[in-house]
């Protein structure tokens, strides 16, 4: 999505303690592995940004007021709300200020109504800490550090019990622990490329699972790019997770080869996962391939008179050189001979797209 | 709140997911490290460190921010000449500093000097973090440090500042850090300097 140009802040005078609810331009330079979903600009956001107060612009001047604190209301209970008249707005379009009861609906609100459309105007929402009161503010703070408390705690209550079932005999214990200390070691070392690569095989603390069948490895992904929480939270790690994975199977093409036998007896998922995903790159379309001519020739081969056995032969393998023209000594037999051969001639011919854009599509998506 | 998730983690299959997806976090994070620590390009590291900065602000990351030491990359920030370094290494700080693991490896890292350093920066962003930074920072054993006069003074000049953002946060740390008697002797200590002695107010 291109960035609309809100720049013309200097005709509306806006004050320069409000830079911060100006769009900055999108970054369009990030490399492939670090690029999210959506195109975003280079910003940080921390407590201070954020707010359980919002500003909405862009609303089409035409009575709207219900209706957009009924599309807030989907993201939380709303406290307050007011047309803020005080706030230089486009033409036809009036800017309202709301207030929600939580600070999580109001970055789930933000997230989901910016730049989208609405009645025929796009909305504009931005945090707008400045209406907070001190005690707002201190009430922000208090609830973010005491969140933050809970959900290390609750982190480091769920390794303690992770652990605790690995004891049991697997290598994963001494797995952990060598983990640890080789993340420790090499970090030292500051040899970046040699701790991905040994810390791949260490992090699998479960046996090899099987591999499951090529078509599912993009449903897989899929489903655990599903399960990775979306909330606005962390930023665009949602959106890296997907975009991580391509890297990780370029950066799994590109490392050292003597390791990924290694690492195949170890089994870790993802390392297998992006082998097979590459793998699967170049095979399907081959099988798919085979497997659709000899179909065809099947089909064909139903339709023809001749002994059976023989129109196997191409069945078999990658496509052979035309079989040499042989005279059956009798006029409908060559007739019937030549009328096969042009049918499978055409077979042949037919390029087998479909099956191939079947094969591509679950990997376009990713 | 996160109550539902709990029930979850105690099936296995969670526990695999939870442990690949930290290892694919870790080794995600730990790629734009390397990225930041190799590139020679400045925009680059720029929309790295953002990167990093954001992810600081999810307490699911902060482990693994630590364990690649991010924190200390922050704190180097601080002292760059490129002004968006200053405000995106003092963001991740603010961010990290809420986990009380990376609050000490600041304080042991001569934190609080390098954060006081950025009240004088002339980003209003790196102001705001900067003063969530320090109240984050405070112990009982740091507060001495913390609510020295020369900080004091600065967050009685914020307080007045034509920003809400900044008078609010400023209010907060004097009312939340300090006891009365030291916030009333700052002042006094202010009525009677004549010149502008201390930390000027952000211009952006």
């Amino acid at each position: 999505m291109a960035a609309p140009g809100n720049n013309s802040s200097g005709c509306w005078g806006v004050p320069d303690v409000y830079k911060h609810h100006e769009q900055r331009k999108i970054c369009i330079s990030r490399p492939k592995y670090r690029e999210g979903r959506k195109e975003k600009a280079v910003k940080v956001y921390t407590i201070n940004l954020e707010s359980r107060y919002l500003m909405v612009q862009g609303v089409p001047a035409i009575g709207l007021m219900t209706e957009l604190i009924q599309l807030c209301a989907l993201y939380g209970a709303v406290e307050e709300y007011r047309p803020l008249d005080e706030y230089p707005a486009e033409e036809f379009t009036e800017v309202y200020l709301v207030k929600f009861q939580k600070l999580t609906s109001a970055r789930a609100a933000k997230r989901r109504m910016d730049e989208k459309s609405f009645y025929g105007g796009v909305l504009h929402v931005c945090y707008v800490p400045e209406y907070e009161t001190v005690e707002d503010t201190r009430l922000k703070l208090q609830d973010r550090r005491r969140y933050i408390i809970r959900a290390v705690q609750n982190k480091a209550r769920e390794r303690e019990q992770k652990e605790a079932v690995n004891e049991e005999p697997t290598s994963s214990d001494t797995a952990t622990t060598s983990e640890t200390f080789i993340a420790r070691h090499n970090k030292a070392s500051d040899n970046n490329n040699t701790v991905k690569t040994s810390n791949i095989s260490y992090y699998s603390g479960f046996p090899l699972l099987p591999l499951p069948p090529q078509e599912h490895h993009y449903y897989r992904h899929r489903n655990q790019h599903g399960t990775i929480p979306t909330e606005d939270k962390m930023g665009t790690l949602h959106n890296a997770i997907i975009d991580k994975k391509q890297e990780q199977a370029q950066v799994h093409k590109s490392s050292s080869s003597s390791q990924t036998s290694s690492d195949r007896d170890r089994g870790t998922e993802h390392r297998l996962i992006s082998n097979q995903s590459s793998a699967a790159v170049r095979l399907v379309p081959r099988t798919t391939h085979l497997e659709n001519r000899k179909r065809k020739m099947e089909e064909a081969a139903v339709h023809s008179l001749t002994d059976v056995t023989r129109n196997n032969e191409p069945l078999i393998g990658p496509k052979l050189p035309e079989p040499p023209k042989l005279d059956m000594e009798d006029v409908s037999l060559n007739t019937t001979v030549s009328l096969i051969r042009n049918t499978m001639k055409q077979v042949e011919l037919v390029p087998d797209l479909k099956p191939v854009e079947k094969k591509t599509k679950p990997r376009r998506r990713i | 709140m996160n109550t539902g998730s709990d029930a979850k983690l105690k099936k296995p299959e969670m526990w695999r997911k939870g442990s690949s997806e930290g290892s694919d976090r870790f080794e995600y994070l730990q790629t734009l490290v390397t990225e930041f620590q190799d590139t020679d390009s400045e925009e680059a590291k720029e929309q790295v460190l953002a990167n990093l900065a954001n992810f600081a602000y999810d307490p699911k990351n902060m482990e693994y921010l630590r364990e690649l030491q991010v924190t200390d990359l922050f704190l180097d920030m601080l002292t760059e000449e490129n002004d968006n370094f200053v405000e995106f290494g003092m963001g991740g700080l603010c961010n990290l500093s809420m986990d009380p693991e990376c609050r000490d490896i600041i304080l042991q890292s001569n934190g609080i000097s390098l954060v006081t350093n950025c009240l004088s920066s002339q980003r209003e962003e790196t102001v705001l973090s900067a003063i969530t930074t320090l109240m984050n920072l405070t112990t009982p054993s740091s507060r001495s440090e913390i609510t020295v006069p020369a900080i004091l003074q600065c967050m009685l000049r914020f307080s007045l500042s034509e920003s809400p953002r900044l008078r609010n946060l400023a209010a907060v740390f004097l009312q939340d850090c300090c006891t009365e008697e030291q916030v009333a002797r700052a002042e006094q200590q202010m009525q009677g300097q004549q010149t502008a002695v201390g930390i000027p107010l952000p211009k952006d």
